[in-house]
């Protein structure tokens, strides 16, 4: 069987006194297209940077059957990563960059890379410097797509980009990059924008994973449920997980509860991964927020 | 070590070049056209002044009346003036490179991008390294040996108005396939000699938390004061050993073409009289070689090396925060 991609035991790391991260434990097989959503401060960083073997980590971790730790360079012919927006060379010209790629990375194809670029307005001649921040993350996209790497990181990719920007990057990646063979690690804020491409969810608070299942296995686990001013009582007897209100009506969050109970008291719907993300992730409060709190 | 190795590390001092155009390709162009620009204004200027032409073309002709040894040493000594210019502004060209080398990519996080390339933190260094003490004397060289050229034809202009024999008077004094390979080979030891110091400064700019530049000369400035101030409170002698008069004598000895070869002039004015300054003091494959039989070259290397086997263990350690 092909080994996962990213395979931890016991990873952990400290900064002084603060736990950013608390034994994770993580499988990720070929093929999936991973969210990792937390909090700022949960150790999402500190996990990337353990997997691109950029930060020292204690506990075990292979990534492609390599240690980054100590095979960093050699890992990297295999695994991409796109940090936010601002990490291409400023002083670059667009020519040196892709030339610099090409003579470092064996997986490249300048082609695919040309082909890519065509459909942009940058010019080989700009400096990096000169790009707005739309197309620094275009270039950045483009090379790494046409590298034939096993995994792709990215990390905010789309941070301080506008919604077209946003959009057609996600759309470039899941249309022309992704297949079986390729995983896609992705943390964001923006969940909205990534939750109908991932295959897979995990959740981090405090340097621990709370959630890490697939979004099959959410939709199926988790429930929402509208409920009218009438039925409101019924429905909390049932011990939802989270409770809003939004113009009136409440919306509640069930964790492994009976759907057929639940649709008699209210409408179903599929919670989306930012609700989930208020609901599990948020103080747990029993009293209902006084204003609307939609994502 | 393959043929890989050598075209990544090619595709790595390309990128060290492109990324500082104006200290590896643009100051020697600048420093070539400042010295031209005052060679020609010194003979315009000097034109209007001396209507008899008794500096230039009467110059001109008492120079050819010299003997060969004094041709070659007056030849040899404008063409070694000219490259020390280029070897001292290299220097400090250099310094700031190197100190800023591991740093400004951790400043501006684009360091990010330079490690998701599949490019060890050695390869990185070394081509850094590489960079100062290779390539930058072969990119001076070429501004060298343009000024140099360009000062013999117009030395050879008006040795034709003086009617000498150039060839025989001017070029063949000058002498330049020998004053190009000790140029060349000589800032090439010169660069072994600074190992040290490169790599001391390559050192800095691997952890320094900013300002490496500042940290690297306060660093040997301190210890060397303390050492010497400590000297006074416990034996009220100079101290024997003081760091920074190591490093300054370092920097200030160097190999030809960097500097003269003050240690012959010294031993041979001290031998009686017999001291007769010729080329050699300036142009000579025997000092180059003595520099490299030295023990302090060798010492400087190991140095040197343990400074990069740091930097490298930092690099390794470092990201954007």
């Amino acid at each position: 069987m092909e080994p996962s991609t990213i395979h931890a035991r016991g990873l952990s790391r400290h900064y002084g006194s603060t736990v950013a991260l608390d034994n994770v434990d993580l499988t990720v097989p070929a093929g999936r297209i991973v969210g990792l959503i937390g909090p700022n401060g949960a150790g999402k960083t500190t996990a990337l940077k353990a997997i691109l073997g950029l930060g020292k980590f204690s506990g075990q971790l292979e990534v492609l059957g390599l240690d980054p730790s100590k095979h960093r360079d050699q890992l990297m012919e295999d695994v991409c990563f796109i940090a936010d927006v601002a990490v291409l060379p400023r002083w670059a010209r667009v020519w040196q960059i892709i030339e610099l790629t090409e003579r470092l990375h064996p997986r490249f194809s300048r082609e695919q890379c040309m082909k890519y670029l065509a459909r942009t307005n940058i010019q080989q001649r700009s400096k990096v410097r000169a790009l707005s921040k739309g197309m620094v993350v275009q270039l950045h996209l483009a090379l790494v797509m046409s590298i034939d790497a096993r995994l792709l990181v990215l990390d905010e990719p789309t941070l301080g980009l506008d919604i077209l920007f946003r959009k057609q990057f996600y759309t470039s990646l899941l249309n022309e990059y992704f297949d079986e063979q390729r995983t896609i690690l992705i943390t964001t804020h923006q969940v909205e924008e990534v939750e109908h491409i991932l295959t897979d969810l995990i959740f981090i608070k405090g340097g621990r994973l709370v959630v890490n299942s697939s979004m099959d296995d959410i939709y199926e686990r988790y429930t929402e449920v509208m409920v009218g001013p009438d039925t409101v009582e019924q429905a909390r007897a049932l011990d939802p997980i989270h409770e809003r209100v939004l113009f009136g009506r409440h919306i509640m969050l069930f964790d492994n509860a009976d759907e057929r109970a639940l649709g008699e008291i209210g409408e179903i719907h599929k919670p989306s991964v930012a609700d989930l993300f208020v609901a599990l992730m948020g103080e747990r409060t029993d009293l209902p927020e006084a204003g609307g709190n939609t994502a | 070590m393959n043929a890989g190795v050598f075209s990544r590390l090619w595709i790595l001092v390309r990128r060290e070049i492109w990324e500082s155009p104006v200290a590896f390709k643009w100051t020697p162009v600048i420093i070539a056209g400042f010295i031209l620009l005052v060679a020609v204004l010194l003979l315009i200027i000097g034109a209007r002044v001396d209507n008899e032409q008794v500096f230039t073309i009467d110059g001109v002709r008492m120079y050819a009346q010299m003997d060969d040894s004094q041709q070659r040493m007056l030849a040899a000594g404008a063409m070694f003036s000219v490259g020390s210019l280029f070897n001292q502004i290299m220097f400090l060209v250099v310094v700031f490179y190197l100190a800023g080398s591991l740093y400004d990519d951790r400043r501006d996080r684009s360091i990010l991008f330079w490690k998701s390339l599949p490019v060890s933190d050695r390869m990185t260094v070394t081509s850094k390294i590489l960079t100062a003490a290779v390539a930058a004397p072969i990119l001076y060289f070429g501004g060298i040996a343009l000024i140099q050229l360009s000062l013999l034809l117009i030395a050879s202009g008006y040795g034709l108005m003086a009617g000498i024999d150039i060839f025989g008077e001017v070029w063949l004094p000058a002498n330049l396939p020998k004053v190009w390979t000790v140029t060349l080979v000589g800032s090439l030891v010169q660069s072994l000699w600074l190992l040290p110091i490169y790599a001391w400064l390559l050192f800095c700019s691997s952890w320094a938390p900013r300002l490496p530049i500042l940290i690297a000369v306060l660093v040997p400035i301190l210890i060397g004061m303390f050492q010497h101030f400590w000297s006074f409170f416990s034996n009220f002698r100079l101290p024997d050993f003081n760091l920074l008069l190591v490093i300054l004598e370092r920097i200030g000895r160097g190999v030809m073409p960097a500097s003269i070869e003050w240690e012959q002039v010294v031993t041979e004015s001290q031998d009686g009289s017999s001291f007769v300054p010729s080329e050699e003091m300036l142009m000579s494959f025997k000092s180059i070689g003595n520099a490299l039989a030295s023990w302090e070259m060798w010492i400087g290397v190991a140095i040197g090396l343990l400074f990069l086997a740091g930097s490298v263990w930092f690099r390794r350690r470092s990201t954007d925060s």
